[in-house]
């Protein structure tokens, strides 16, 4: 353990990274501003995969990592979706996984709001209709917003959800 | 004992063929159109009981003497008897038909109680369904139920050209998805009578070891978090995210998605060689800090073991099998070897001998790289294509990687894909017992299978 100690005193906060630019900075003030306002300080969001290749939960989860560090803007992600505010789809619908996507938007509180990520659920990813995928999730449930991307770079999604904010 | 790889079936015109795939041998066997039986193998080998049912629900092929004849891709609300792998289903959309409940495997007595788990999890993972037969903590037993994520892949590449169908396939699991993209490279090269040049053959390898990295150092992360010990996972998120920073600063994505061509690409050993460095330093540091946390390999210890005769006897593959002692690696030929390959091999059989295998593979890839790096690789030109039945195989993050593909007039007639995951899914429910369920997630992720690969 000192050993961790010695080298975490030693680098000094990641976050600030280079790639990070300018532009990043006004949108994390604007985010947090945004969350502060209409969701009282933090946006719980409940992820919810339905038919994705697993790259956009790699980059859902590479958001919490020590470059981006979601958290601290006040977004966080739910266990259970009766804890959220919004549901973050990913991936294509799904024959199988569909009434249990419907099942969990039912599960949260209104008011609630679906934010759909990646080119899956639009059925703009190479992947064609089959038998086993469901329409678009627009045909199953409101989409208040979408993220495009194959998959959408956390610095994206962190763009998206405020875009996301600000049409709300 | 003979390994089994896959068993699947195909339809051609005049019967229905099923192939098994075993290490030293490939066997078919010709069915007639109408009333197709078969005999089980899955008494020998449980890994084809996965298999055969799939068989059932795709082809609808009987299979004599099975323990199990529950579907298995057709879920609950799946109209019976769809078959849908047969040539004359040809429906893009299927209407929902009536509930059709679901049996469970469960552990039956006083006390005794089900949990289930998923198929949407608590935390950003993919949907899969875990169901747990208690006795207050203890685990007495899990049935792994799977495929949510079925988009029926097999059928949507049918009738596509191997160029056609490639940007579908390198998305079939984003996190395999260089291991995916180099099997059906050796398809195309086997179909266009072309050889790769070793140039071009050591970049394709090097992003593969690159993939493992990213993986692997997720992982490290992933199993002490779900062990309670966050500070790793904030350490090796870092590290996982340079890693996939170098594959988008390599291929131009930061998943590899498109990478594998037979393109001219031209390479900076400069700054590959330093992202090297600093990743061998970083796993150096990583390692000798974890080793010195007690209170992590207490849990690590003796959790979720698979001794290594179940793993050989449910014919196991990649990390949890060489974690079990069973030395299987496809990368185990002249040209790994060359570039300095080293099997990784733990008899612990736990959660700590996997853990311990990620962090030995990992820095035995960052050694790989290093070999494998040039400056340059040459354009190949693939001309005609040639019918034919081909098949290949590679080591994804997760272990053998097998892939059938069969091309008719050009196009593909029957694509088969095998993932690790789905052989590695079916012994999971074998590291349970002796374990209290709070150790699950922690037994699961030091597997980390794939989900989308297993669906297909």
């Amino acid at each position: 353990m000192i050993r961790f100690w010695n080298r975490r005193l030693k680098s000094s906060i990641l976050t600030e990274n280079p790639e990070l630019d300018e532009k990043i900075q006004t949108i994390r003030k604007n985010i947090k501003s945004e969350v502060k306002k209409k969701f009282a300080g933090s946006l719980a969001i409940r992820m919810v995969d339905s038919g994705s290749c697993n790259a956009c939960e790699a980059e859902c989860n590479a958001l919490s990592n020590p470059y981006y560090d979601l958290e601290r803007l006040g977004i966080y992600f739910v266990a259970s979706p009766r804890h959220a505010d919004i549901m973050l789809l990913s991936g294509l619908m799904t024959f199988n996984m569909a009434p249990h996507v419907l099942d969990a938007y039912r599960q949260i509180p209104n008011p609630k709001w679906v934010v759909i990520l990646g080119d899956c659920p639009m059925m703009q990813a190479p992947f064609e209709k089959t038998f086993a995928i469901e329409t678009t999730a627009k045909s199953e449930i409101p989409i208040a917003h979408h993220i495009p991307g194959c998959p959408p770079s956390p610095k994206e999604i962190i763009e998206g959800l405020l875009e996301f904010l600000q049409k709300i | 004992m003979r390994r089994l790889i896959a068993r699947y079936a195909k339809e051609c015109s005049t019967h229905l063929e099923v192939i098994t795939v075993w290490d030293d041998e490939m066997e078919k066997e010709e069915l007639p159109h109408d009333k197709p039986h078969i005999k089980t193998i899955s008494h020998s080998h449980p890994a084809a009981i996965w298999f055969e049912r799939k068989m059932h629900d795709d082809f609808g092929i009987v299979v004599e003497g099975a323990f199990d004849n529950r579907p298995l891709v057709a879920h609950e609300r799946f109209l019976a008897k769809l078959h849908p792998m047969r040539k004359s289903f040809t429906k893009t959309s299927v209407e929902y038909a009536d509930y059709r409940p679901y049996k469970y495997e469960t552990v039956r007595g006083d006390g005794v109680f089900e949990v289930a788990v998923g198929p949407i999890h608590a935390g950003i993972i993919e949907p899969g369904h875990f169901h747990f037969s208690q006795a207050g903590e203890d685990i007495l037993h899990q049935e792994v139920r799977h495929f949510y994520k079925y988009r029926a892949i097999e059928k949507m590449v049918e009738g596509k050209t191997l160029a056609q169908a490639k940007p579908i396939i390198e998305r079939i699991s984003g996190n395999e998805t260089i291991a995916y993209q180099i099997a059906l490279r050796d398809i195309m090269l086997q179909a266009a009578n072309t050889e790769l040049p070793e140039s071009n053959r050591k970049y394709h390898a090097m992003l593969l070891e690159l993939e493992r990295t990213i993986h692997h150092l997720t992982d490290l992360g992933f199993i002490p978090n779900d062990a309670g010990f966050g500070a790793a996972l904030s350490v090796a998120s870092r590290f996982s995210e340079d890693a996939r920073r170098q594959m988008h600063s390599l291929t131009g994505h930061r998943f590899g998605f498109g990478a594998i061509d037979f393109s001219s690409h031209q390479i900076d050993p400069g700054a590959m060689n330093g992202y090297i460095d600093t990743l061998e330093e970083s796993l150096d540091f990583f390692e000798k800090w974890i080793v010195d946390i007690p209170s992590l390999w207490d849990r690590f210890d003796t959790t979720g073991i698979l001794d290594s005769k179940k793993a050989i006897q449910y014919d196991t593959v990649g990390v949890v099998a060489r974690a079990s002692g069973v030395e299987i690696d496809r990368r185990e030929e002249r040209f790994y070897k060359e570039h300095g390959f080293e099997m990784a091999i733990q008899h612990g059989c736990d959660v700590a001998a996997r853990f311990k295998i990620r962090l030995k593979e990992a820095k035995n890839s960052a050694k790989m790289m290093r070999n494998f790096l040039t400056k340059e690789c040459e354009t190949v030109k693939i001309e005609e294509i040639e019918d034919g039945e081909y098949f290949a195989y590679s080591e994804s993050s997760i272990g053998e990687l097998f892939m059938n593909i069969e091309i008719r007039d050009g196009v593909i007639e029957r694509f088969f894909a095998r993932d690790p995951s789905f052989i590695n899914w079916q012994a999971l429910h074998l590291m349970m017992p002796d374990n209290i369920i709070a150790d699950f997630p922690l037994i699961n992720k030091s597997c980390d299978l794939s989900y989308a690969g297993n669906d297909l």
